[in-house]
């Protein structure tokens, strides 16, 4: 108990000392984690959108001519080989052409001197609801349009596409923003301590000449690292959950935003960033004592 | 400290220091000194005192022979064990080691800090230290900017601040006057008469010319012993 007093008075110390470099120290984490931790919310949210816009996602693969049973079988086991799938229905000449004139509604008129087969039959096929498929989809359409009897393969392309190369361009922003939390965290932390080794050199020894314990020394490095850690995460995520809120607050009402709905991290995820980032400014401090302690 | 079966507090066996190309400071060095016991070591710059005292509390490692404290082997010691042998021995280095952009209390309670002693108990050890050198009113004043003097003073109250067994003492009156030589002189008997062990370096003859103490001399790296002492 007396250790850890002491310990504590310590980690006090060395606060009211070096309160200015702690202070940037502390910036750099808390800007860090709020980077990474920004980016992340947006790919979270983003595979978000990507469930719900699966759900009204189908693939319309349009057949030269109706299949019989027998082929419809065939080709089911053809679509369920490249992937499983949530739904395959087939649509024929007759159900086509009912659809098409419950959309004409009062209009429907002008389907009077038309061919009750001139709208071809069709598939649909609806994928998982997983962004996985979703990304899949375009791969999925061009082996579907490979199918023998296929015309041609419909699906909202563009957005697809688009959104496919976003989510990917985002998941590589985490990925970075990840390396830059990893780089700040260990690496400022870690010069941090070392420069405060260099600043308290003498005292370190003087210390050691005067029987301190190598715990007694690391240890309020130890506890310097996990704070920074801590209140730099807590800070960071703080931060994003004022943006966040602030985003939500100021572009409530009809827009684009409203189509979906967006979350902040839910609290295992907080969690585990909070942990992460205590974990790396304490390697940080570890392997400066390390160093230290060896020489 | 351990109970050690003779009451020796320190022994040294053949000792040899050798310093780096080849200069020889101790050679052959055998001497036991008593728990309790006080002892002067002379000799003239150079000879080795300073050496002989950073052996004894693992500054230093000696080149060849046995160096032990309490009984236990210096060479040994290491980690915590070293740390808790360390906090048993009070040091006052020639050099001083204070640091200078500290205050006077701040450069005597990092002796007890180590020791987690509670604060409260510090801040009267300290008072108490600073009035028995005449440094009162020195309690806040950066150590850089005390006069020799006074920052030797200091020293030597960081040095005994802990209570320790063994206190060893490097020339501690080369920049004192004789009032504060002799006020020192006085509280390193009282810390003897209170049964820690002192071992002071000097060539300040009037510090042990007036005592029965037992007074060794370094001279060519060698030990010799000038009078043999009177315990107190």
């Amino acid at each position: 108990m007396r250790f850890i007093f002491a310990v504590l008075r310590q980690v006090f110390k060395n606060f009211r000392q070096t309160w200015l470099s702690q202070l940037m120290t502390l910036l750099t984490v808390s800007l860090s984690v709020f980077i990474f931790a920004f980016f992340y919310l947006v790919y979270i949210n983003m595979l978000s959108i990507g469930d719900k816009l699966g759900y009204d996602l189908r693939l319309i693969v349009y057949l030269e001519e109706e299949p019989i049973p027998e082929l419809q079988e065939q080709l089911r086991r053809k679509i369920l080989a490249f992937d499983e799938v949530e739904e395959i229905y087939f649509v024929s000449r007759q159900e086509a052409l009912e659809r098409f004139k419950v959309q004409l509604g009062e209009d429907q008129d002008v389907l009077q001197d038309m061919p009750e087969d001139f709208l071809p039959p069709s598939i649909e096929v609806v994928p998982l609801k997983n962004l996985r498929s979703l990304n899949q989809v375009k791969l999925f359409s061009e082996y579907l349009s490979k199918l023998p009897g296929t015309i041609k393969v419909q699906y909202g392309q563009d957005w697809i596409e688009r959104f496919y190369y976003f989510t990917r361009l985002v998941s590589i922003i985490v990925v970075l923003s990840a390396g830059l939390l990893i780089l700040t965290s260990v690496f400022m932390v870690s010069y941090k301590i070392r420069l405060t080794i260099i600043g308290r050199k003498a005292e370190l020894e003087l210390m050691k000449l005067v029987g301190a314990t190598n715990s007694y020394i690391r240890t309020p490095f130890f506890i310097e690292g996990i704070l920074q850690g801590l209140l730099g995460s807590t800070l960071g995520l703080v931060a994003l959950f004022g943006l966040f809120y602030w985003i939500k607050i100021k572009f409530s009402g009809p827009g684009i935003l409203n189509i979906f709905e967006f979350s902040f991290f839910e609290p295992p995820i907080i969690v585990m960033i909070s942990i992460v980032s205590i974990l790396l400014c304490l390697t940080g401090s570890y392997s400066s004592m390390r160093k230290y302690l060896r020489t | 400290m351990s109970e050690h079966s003779n009451n020796t507090m320190v022994e040294l066996i053949k000792v040899s220091k050798t310093y780096h190309p080849n200069i020889q400071a101790l050679s052959g060095v055998s001497i036991s000194i008593r728990s309790g016991e006080m002892v002067f070591i002379t000799g003239r710059s150079g000879a080795g005192k300073t050496t002989f005292l950073k052996l004894l509390c693992k500054m230093e490692l000696p080149t060849r022979g046995l160096v032990e404290i309490d009984g236990l082997d210096i060479r040994k010691m290491r980690g915590n064990n070293l740390s808790y042998l360390r906090q048993q021995i009070g040091v006052a280095y020639q050099d001083f080691k204070l640091l200078t952009d500290r205050t006077v209390s701040e450069n005597i309670s990092i002796a007890m800090e180590v020791s987690y002693r509670k604060p409260q108990i510090i801040r009267k050890r300290v008072k108490a230290l600073l009035e028995e050198l005449d440094l009162s009113d020195k309690h806040n004043s950066m150590t850089g900017d005390l006069s020799r003097g006074e920052q030797q003073r200091v020293t030597l109250a960081r040095a005994v601040a802990n209570s320790p067994k063994l206190i060893l003492v490097d020339e501690p009156t080369g920049n004192l006057d004789a009032t504060t030589t002799a006020r020192v002189m006085e509280m390193l008997i009282g810390l003897n008469n209170s049964g820690a062990t002192v071992l002071i370096a000097t060539h300040d003859h009037t510090i042990y010319r007036d005592v029965e103490h037992r007074l060794l001399e370094l001279r060519g790296g060698q030990m010799h012993q000038l009078r043999d002492g009177v315990m107190q």
